[in-house]
């Protein structure tokens, strides 16, 4: 196994990076902290002759405030502990990434862009091969769910949902300047596995902007996984919110591991806006969020378990966020 | 780590002696084998199939020969000579002739002068095959096959080995039982998860030699293995084993890659290089069997045990490798440590299309220890009995036989139950923890080395060590005893030095190397210690005496009033009398110059006359009595070990470090196979060769452990020594597994425990209405 040839770009301004990624015949991929893309490129998953690396870009690097750059690392990140105690809930998801060796090198930004996952599409050539490939590289079906047109691959990140439940903006750059979406609006719920964001072509991540609102919000994050380390999220939980005297006055909850994009549950959060959480309510909310994701059997643990989890995870959320009767503190 | 370490009457032995080879290792020093570079080195890439099982009608390689750069392109009809660890059962070959077996099988093989061309060479092969019924679980080969695997399966059956053995009646033992437990076991195939990929590289020269250097851990059976396949003599072929990442049983057979790797050199004249990467493991595998057992157990009122009835069906994949022993040791190694006065056994190993299952660290003792052991537990729970009064009760004697006539000389499996009893608090704890919490016990028993040889023409000793000294005063210790990690150099070089009264420093390890390295049969089967142990020993004294001899002369008092002392032969109770050991030595050699010594250690006769009575046997055996306290989530199903207490004999400690390391190992280990490793397959296709998706247990989940060495001397060990490689392992997953139902009150019989289960165990055992310690 291999890394195949290629072009390494190095720009140091995002306006040069947007000129660069324009004019690169065969198409490129971004390489941030390569933690991902570097061993997806070894199994020769959809390789392109070009990468624009992005770790000289000054402008992308650091945190100000609210503001942090994509292209700062994890671990710079966890280090932070002004960002950890000012964002507990994005502190835990960012804790919970890969290996702290990992986070030396990993960004959030490709975090939040990270491939989707799937046990049928990260696999090496050969073993591809075998299977006659799959629709998200170099086949023509899926085998997760036999048909030729949907890809399941899961989405895998773990800081979306805890940026997405603080109401998390972000900055992204491109051919036609510059604009800020809130968190979720990156990712295409209508898509795939393949089609999942809406980033046109040679438009990056800047910055994540965090609204002044999310900072000192009681937050948390809750990721199921085989082992307490290395692996990617089997289902991630985020939840932000203030409960006051077992009332809501704000309540988000996000997840990711589970379908092809991350996703917040507004609709069935908004509803208990202003009312008082009962043990009844609080599991009214964990099996109506269970009934929401439908998750497949691409990872490691079964889906029925996974969704079951949601439940537990969003009962457990609830109750860190506020006490009140019903939740086990995990 | 143990708190207080009992005083010691040796200087070195007993200690704590760190790695000859540490310093080398954590510098990034040693040479392991992907470290050695050959003048004008080709690249040796293999292609393996993506069937399970199919006919090979044509390969067709003239393209990728006529390539630039490649240099041989090989097919199966080269070298067809069957091979296999086992002489009994040869059913490999280096490229898989007329069928392949499995998905990743050898179908090819070239030697290009780099790896993108030995790639592109690969995939410029054609190969048109036949496909043919894959069967993936063993039970679809148990009764005949349209197309069996391989044409020596037992009647038409994919069944490679079946065993039947009868020891006493055990029907009517059950007929007279007051209690009769069942249990049926499942148990996911695991993989050894060693640090080193395997790499070969091999050479031939123009004086007719070919010489191999191997990541392996029988480089003696890699010799036999090359001799016969390439039809080339022993002497005329060189094997070095550089050092070895670790190998657990995974690099325990000879390989076909290391015979390709071979056959390419001769093919091209130049040196060739094979090199593994994670895939590549996992699909040479070797790993532990997926298996299917029951255990029965009939026992009395008190719970004394009167019988076993055991059967297993393990999955063998597509090849032998070690299956025939494999099979055997499914059923006695249930021998201890309990007297067990009846017996009976039905064991089959099936070939599948699956990568091959072979030896892995605990072979075949794994699995039937968690049934036996969990059996157990619910015994003691129907008798009405602490688990280790049942256990204690049923203890083997020392200096005892069992009903299938092995000879157990020493065992303190019983200082074991008392030492994790008191040192855990059980009888503080058990079943009076609160709910989700809990604690439990599995016991162990383990060979101290297989007595029988594998390869027993000609006769010869399982081990032979010799020394060599020099004026420098340096000894060279030369053997064939792999050291894969495991400290068997150090315990060579300690083992030296103690006897002859050297410094450490004085004692030099050579790397084995078949053209000096006198035979050791390889790291397996826990044999190194002990068999190697012994044969040091004797090649020590035999040095000794020649050294005492020169100091006679010198000192003028008899050799009986001599004693080595450090760095010098003293007059017995006259200190201030004494020659250093360098004066010693410069006299012996004055006649014969540089000193020679030798040792060797066979093994004594010993099993019954009876078909397979030499399964199991072995010249001591290790026992042990773990305690294992967990935590669970019982909404989650997640659940933690907090802590092991590992009683374990050994017999005497000789490197305390080592000991220590190989029983925390062990528990990481038999951790993960409980708690989340397993070769998942869809059908025959392995769904997560990487070690990413193979859950080796992360370092969060490594409990506190507790080394409690109890051993006694055992009379033949070397020092009193026995085993500490695999014995270790075996008692750490049913203590968890007991904990786990000490904690929840939910049975698991399905390996990986994974978090799913206990959630389903749990609910299960709500929906049957028994409540679990007031939960």
């Amino acid at each position: 196994m291999h890394l195949h040839p290629f072009e390494l770009h190095r720009p140091t301004t995002v306006e040069e990076t947007v000129r660069l990624a324009r004019g690169l015949p065969g198409g490129f991929d971004w390489l941030a902290g390569g933690t991902d893309l570097l061993p997806n490129y070894k199994m020769h998953l959809n390789v392109r002759p070009h990468l624009i690396a992005l770790g000289g870009v000054d402008e992308l690097r650091g945190r100000s405030g609210g503001r942090v750059g994509a292209m700062t690392r994890l671990g710079d990140l966890e280090r932070d502990s002004e960002f950890g105690a000012s964002y507990p809930g994005l502190a835990e998801a960012i804790g919970e990434v890969a290996t702290p060796l990992v986070r030396e090198s990993a960004t959030i930004g490709g975090n939040l862009l990270v491939e989707t996952r799937c046990f049928f599409f990260n696999q090496s050539l050969p073993w591809r091969e075998s299977l006659g490939y799959c629709l998200k590289a170099d086949g023509d079906r899926c085998h997760v769910v036999p048909q030729k047109v949907k890809c399941y691959a899961t989405f895998s990140g773990d800081v979306a949902p805890a940026l997405a439940v603080l109401d998390a903006r972000v900055e992204v750059a491109g051919p036609d300047g510059r604009r800020s979406v809130p968190l979720l609006a990156l990712y295409d719920a209508a898509g795939d596995g393949i089609r999942r964001t809406h980033l046109g072509p040679g438009e990056l991540l800047v910055a994540i902007d965090l609204p002044d609102s999310a900072r000192g919000m009681p937050a948390n994050y809750q990721k199921l996984r085989v082992r307490p380390a290395f692996d990617f999220p089997e289902l991630g939980l985020a939840a932000a919110g203030r409960i006051v005297d077992g009332r809501v006055e704000s309540l988000a909850l996000a997840a990711g591991g589970l379908e092809t994009y991350p996703r917040r549950f507004d609709e069935l959060t908004g509803p208990l806006l202003g009312e008082r959480l009962s043990e009844e309510r609080i599991r009214a909310l964990a099996e109506s969020v269970r009934l929401a994701v439908r998750p497949v059997h691409n990872t490691f643990l079964a889906p029925d378990y996974r969704r079951r989890m949601v439940a537990v995870f969003v009962r457990r959320a609830v109750a860190r966020l506020g006490s009140v009767p019903g939740g086990t503190a995990g | 780590m143990s708190a207080a370490e009992p005083p010691r009457e040796y200087r070195l032995l007993g200690g704590r002696i760190p790695y000859v080879e540490g310093p080398l290792k954590v510098t990034g020093r040693a040479e392991y084998t992907d470290d050695i570079k050959r003048p004008g080195m080709l690249v040796g890439g293999l292609l393996r199939s993506p069937w399970p099982h199919a006919r090979l009608r044509a390969v067709d390689v003239t393209k990728a020969r006529a390539m630039p750069g490649v240099y041989a392109v090989l097919t199966g009809d080269r070298y067809p000579t069957p091979f296999g660890v086992l002489p009994i059962t040869h059913d490999e070959t280096a490229i898989a002739v007329g069928k392949a077996r499995y998905i990743g099988d050898i179908v090819a093989a070239v030697a290009a002068s780099d790896e993108r061309t030995a790639e592109a060479a690969l995939a410029a092969i054609r190969v048109e095959v036949d496909p043919l019924p894959e069967y993936a679980d063993p039970q679809m080969g148990l009764g005949p096959v349209a197309e069996p695997i391989h044409a020596r399966g037992l009647a038409g059956s994919n069944i490679q080995k079946e065993v039947v053995q009868h020891f006493g009646d055990v029907d009517a033992a059950f007929a007279l039982a007051r209690h009769a437990i069942r249990v049926r076991g499942n148990f996911a195939g695991v993989t050894h998860g060693f640090t080193e990929p395997m790499a070969t590289i091999a050479e031939a020269t123009p004086d007719g030699r070919l010489t191999v250097w191997s990541a392996t851990q029988v480089p003696h059976y890699l010799h036999r293995a090359l001799s016969e396949v390439l039809g080339i003599p022993m002497h005329r072929i060189r094997v070095i084993k550089p050092e070895v990442g670790g190998g657990f049983g995974g690099k325990s057979d000879p390989l076909p890659h290391e015979i390709v790797c071979a056959a390419l050199a001769l093919e091209t004249g130049r040196p060739v290089k094979i090199r593994f990467d994670r895939e590549d493991v996992f699909l040479t595998n070797h790993g532990r069997h997926p298996t299917q057992n029951e255990v029965r157990i009939a026992a009395d009122a008190e719970g004394k045990i009167l019988a076993y009835d055991i059967q297993a069906v393990i999955d063998g994949g597509a090849w032998s490798s070690f299956g025939t022993v494999t099979t055997y040791y499914n059923g006695v190694l249930a021998m201890g440590p309990y007297r067990v006065p009846n017996f009976r056994y039905r064991g089959r190993r099936v070939y599948t299309n699956k990568p091959p299952s072979g030896a892995m660290r605990a072979h075949g003792g794994t699995n039937i220890r968690y049934s036996v052991e969990v059996a157990l537990d619910e015994l003691a729970e129907a008798v009405g009995v602490d688990p280790f009064d049942l256990r204690a009760r049923n203890a083997l004697p020392p200096h005892s036989t069992t009903v299938n006539e092995f000879r157990i000389t020493s065992t303190s499996f019983r200082a074991c139950l008392a030492a994790s009893r008191s040192k855990s608090g059980w009888d503080g704890k058990f079943r009076k923890l609160p709910y989700g919490e809990g604690i439990g016990l599995g016991a162990g028993f383990y060979i101290s080395g297989s007595n029988s040889p594998i390869h027993f023409t000609p006769k010869m000793p399982q081990c032979t060590v010799h020394l060599k000294v020099d004026m420098d005063g340096g000894i060279a210790v030369h053997c064939m005893q792999a050291d894969i990690g495991q400290g068997s150099n150090t315990l060579l070089a300690a083992i030296v030095a103690e006897v002859v009264g050297a410094d450490l420093e004085r004692v030099h390890v050579i790397r084995v190397d078949s053209d000096v390295s006198p035979v050791d049969l390889g790291s397996y089967s826990s044999r190194v210690t002990f068999m190697m142990g012994n044969a040091a020993r004797r090649a020590a004294e035999d040095l000794k005496g020649q050294l005492l001899r020169a100091a006679s002369e010198l000192t003028g008092h008899p050799v009986d009033q001599l004693v080595v002392g450090h760095e010098r032969i003293e007059v017995r109770h006259r200190p201030d009398r004494s020659v250093s050991f360098l004066e010693a030595l410069h006299k012996a050699m004055e006649k014969v110059g540089a000193l020679t010594a030798t040792g060797a250690y066979s093994s004594p006769p010993m099993g019954g006359t009876f078909k397979g009575a030499r399964a199991g046997t072995a010249p001591a055996y290790s026992f042990a009595a773990y305690v294992a306290q967990v935590r669970v989530d019982a909404e989650t199903g997640v659940f933690q070990v907090d802590h092991v207490w590992a009683a374990f004999d050994c017999g005497r400690v000789l490197n305390r470090l080592a000991v220590e390391g190989q029983i925390e190992g062990s528990v990481h280990m038999g951790l993960g196979q409980l708690m989340g490793e397993s070769m998942n397959y869809r059908t025959t296709r392995l769904m997560n060769p990487s070690l990413l998706e193979y859950k080796i247990l992360a370092p969060q989940q490594m409990p506190k452990v507790d080394c409690l060495l109890v051993g006694e001397d055992d009379p033949e060990g070397p020092f009193g020594a026995k085993e500490a490689g695999e014995g270790p392992l075996v008692a750490t997953l049913p203590a968890v597994a007991n904990a786990l139902y000490d904690a929840v009150g939910v049975r698991f019989y399905d390996l990986p425990i994974t978090p799913d289960k206990v959630v389903k165990g749990i609910e299960e055992r709500r929906r049957s209405g028994r409540a679990w310690k007031g939960e």
